[in-house]
């Protein structure tokens, strides 16, 4: 008797155990925040009777695998290689980077063991690391013609294939900030720092006590945040590239440099009318969301990825969300206080060491169907809800923050600048930011923090 | 003929179990170590070899030795409170207290929950709940998140394995306190020994084979720890709770430079197994024969 009594007791802690296991989802943040891969999201109905693609009958039957970094999209992913395998008989298995590996460990073991899968979804950064070593030059492709601006090179060739443009911000909720007003809210006429910051003042006044959201995480703050001083250098990625470059030889000596004043400019605003400027380490990030759905604050500085975060704090598809730019000074005529940042951070690296050339034809045709098939086109956008990089693709994102995105590519209103820094820049900086977010450490430290880093890279 | 068999029932019973052990064990441990004297980045089809550079490379990561500080302190901390609480803990639930069964089994339950979901849960408690209860009483001790700042971060990590570990502890030393043989219990009474004497001289020494089991365990999973450390402050705030063990990983895998995080694995398991080996050695001489 008294051992079924501890038996059940056992078989309830473990049933409670479990609970909360499941209850608990774990989010590690790499590049972008990835959400829950099982949350359940709306169907979007994909027209599939118009297809004019032509796939070659001769690989079909070719079983191909898809390592995926942005666990966001895993569901969306796994209904498009059904999509596809129904009219190319091509099998993808999508397999997904599982929460606490970093894609980059993930696909490096698969290699050591001999197993690489066909298709890696990885991080620019990763791909160039990989690329002359493991990848298949997909330079000539016919996608190539059509994400001319988006392409990534590596001594001249291509290696990797965009899949998303991701831009970042400062997201608004226009909502909010015209209730606070009392009038009309036009993002376009904030075109500087003074600008920015007399608004935040007044929504101070108007009863919104600190209106701002700033994420501790490692990804926003040493990464999202401090990589601007470079992308904003000249607004390219050349130009990004040399700056690293100058200061990496020493050439430029980084507390004479205007960006990363300006930068700081920035950030000390931000840092002043942050919501949790009593605990910036202790933020919490879906509270941000919250926040911001709820009214609580005007702004977060957070890029696209966000909507199903905001989405799940109750935001609704209709309402108005968008980016103002991440202003570095009052100069009306500079390009950062006018455009906001959006790149293709996600890239397709096809492998060209271990796969076989059918498995590469296959995985080539997969990465065109993606851009010329009607199916294709529809999917990346509808399915996987991701701003397309590719100019023939007709579909728009629904959500407000990839909408607003997408019509200032279109219109010239992003800047494409992407910095590769050293994989570890975000982390080991990320203290520096940390220190100097929680007002423990001053611009002199800060900078000399980044100094001392870039001194050890040489 | 003898040793004919012998050789066979080394090949049935221990080759399958030895095979494993150097798969899994000896080879990828030899492997690493001569890991540590290339420059292999992990990707590069051909591994050059550059003798000592890597271990000049750990000498000059200052810090490696930081976190390495970092966790003699966290090792101290956690050895003494998970042994000491579970001793006592172990000690007042064999003593027949009503419902000891369900308490057993009540402080074991956290040592079944994975370190990675414990610290989540752990977290969502110090700047979650921590934070309302601040906010509820005006207590400046709970106002901000523990995990913001250094000190407070440290002591919730603490906090947070030794709740985990003494679970398990207690397990061990309640089956030492049950082995315990009546016998000599009720001879120690009949002679006078009672209350302080009687554990001094007749418990300890015979509990020491349960210290030593307890020591080691508590010792080499503190020295390793990763999962916790990961998921409750991930090194936060400002790099301030980062052990050697997250601190390897980072070098090896972030900062991408193997060799040196190899090296810096390998000093760090000659450390973790001369400190084990000794309280080992030392404890063991302890050990009586009841």
């Amino acid at each position: 008797m008294k051992k079924s009594a501890g038996a059940k007791g056992i078989a309830v802690i473990l049933a409670a155990a479990m609970a909360a296991t499941m209850l608990t989802g774990c989010r590690f943040g790499f590049a972008s925040d990835p959400d829950d891969p099982n949350e359940e999201v709306k169907e979007v109905p994909i027209d599939t009777s118009i297809d004019t693609f032509v796939y070659d009958s001769s690989l079909q039957g070719t079983k191909i695998t898809l390592l995926n970094s942005k666990a966001e999209i895993q569901v969306a992913l796994e209904k498009m290689s059904q999509a596809f395998e129904e009219k190319s008989g091509v099998h993808v298995e999508v397999m997904p980077v599982t929460d606490g590996d970093s894609p980059y460990t993930k696909v490096v073991s698969m290699y050591n063991s001999g197993t690489p899968p066909t298709m890696a979804i990885l991080d620019t950064t990763d791909v160039i690391a990989l690329a002359e070593e493991k990848a298949a030059d997909l330079t000539g492709e016919d996608w190539n013609a059509e994400a001319e601006e988006y392409l990534t090179e590596v001594n001249g060739k291509i290696y990797s294939f965009p899949l998303c443009i991701e831009g970042r911000g400062i997201i608004y909720n226009k909502a909010v900030i015209e209730e606070a007003l009392g009038r009309e809210f036009d993002p376009e006429s904030i075109r500087s720092l003074d600008e920015f910051e007399e608004l935040l003042e007044t929504l101070k006044e108007a009863g919104i006590e600190k209106p701002v959201s700033l994420a501790k995480e490692d990804w926003s703050l040493g990464a999202h945040h401090l990589q601007y001083i470079y992308e904003t250098y000249d607004g390219t990625s050349e130009g990004a590239q040399g700056i690293i470059d100058e200061i990496k030889n020493g050439k430029l000596k980084l507390d004479t440099y205007g960006r990363l004043g300006e930068f700081l400019d920035m950030f000390d605003v931000l840092k002043a009318y942050n919501v949790a400027k009593g605990d910036p380490l202790g933020a919490d990030y879906d509270e941000m969301a919250i926040d911001l759905a709820d009214g609580k604050t005007a702004f977060w500085f957070n890029g696209n990825w966000a909507w199903p975060n905001l989405a799940e704090a109750g935001a609704e598809e209709e309402d108005d969300y968008g980016f103002l730019p991440y202003f570095l000074n009052n100069d009306t005529d500079d390009f950062a206080n006018q455009k906001i940042q959006a790149s293709p951070s996600k890239q397709v690296m096809v492998d060209g060491q271990m796969s076989s050339e059918k498995e590469q034809a296959a995985a080539k045709e997969f990465l065109n169907w993606i851009v010329f098939s009607e199916i294709g086109q529809q999917m990346l956008v509808k399915t996987c809800n991701v701003i397309p990089p590719f100019i023939n693709n007709p579909y728009e994102p629904a959500d407000p923050l990839s909408r607003d995105i997408y019509e200032k590519v279109q219109s010239g209103g992003t800047f494409n600048a992407s910095a590769i820094v050293p994989n570890d820049h975000w982390a080991v900086l990320l203290s520096a930011m940390q220190k100097y977010l929680a007002e423990r450490s001053d611009r002199e430290e800060l900078t000399e923090s980044i100094i001392e880093y870039w001194a050890e890279q040489k | 003929m003898r040793n004919k068999n012998k050789g066979k029932d080394f090949c049935m019973f221990a080759l399958p179990g030895m095979f494993c052990f150097f798969a899994v064990v000896i080879i990828p441990f030899v492997y690493g170590v001569y890991l540590t004297l290339t420059d292999w980045n992990g990707v590069a089809k051909v591994k050059n070899f550059i003798g000592l550079e890597n271990f000049k490379g750990v000498m000059k990561d200052g810090q490696f030795w930081t976190s390495l500080g970092l966790t003699f302190k966290y090792v101290i901390l956690v050895v003494l409170l998970v042994n000491v609480i579970a001793f006592l803990l172990a000690y007042l639930l064999t003593r027949g207290i009503k419902g000891q069964n369900f308490f057993r089994a009540g402080f074991f339950t956290p040592n079944l929950i994975g370190g990675i979901v414990l610290g989540y849960i752990w977290q969502f408690v110090f700047s979650r709940v921590f934070v309302n209860v601040g906010e509820a009483t005006g207590w400046k001790l709970f106002g901000v998140s523990w995990l913001s700042d250094p000190t407070k971060a440290f002591v919730a990590l603490v906090a947070v394995s030794v709740w985990q570990l003494s679970g398990y502890m207690i397990l061990i030393y309640v089956a030492g306190f049950m082995g315990l043989s009546e016998d000599v219990m009720e001879a120690a009474s009949i002679d006078g020994a009672s209350g302080w004497v009687k554990m001094k001289s007749i418990i300890m020494p015979l509990m020491m084979s349960s210290v030593t089991i307890c020591l080691f365990l508590t010792l080499s999973r503190a020295f390793m720890v990763y999962d916790v450390n990961l998921s409750l402050t991930a090194g936060a705030p400002y790099g301030t709770t980062e052990m050697a063990a997250m601190h390897v990983y980072e070098k090896a895998f972030t900062s991408r430079q193997f060799g040196v995080g190899q090296a810096e694995a390998f000093i760090l398991f000659i450390i973790v197994a001369c400190i084990s080996g000794i309280q080992v050695y030392l404890t063991k001489k302890k050990e009586v024969e009841a």
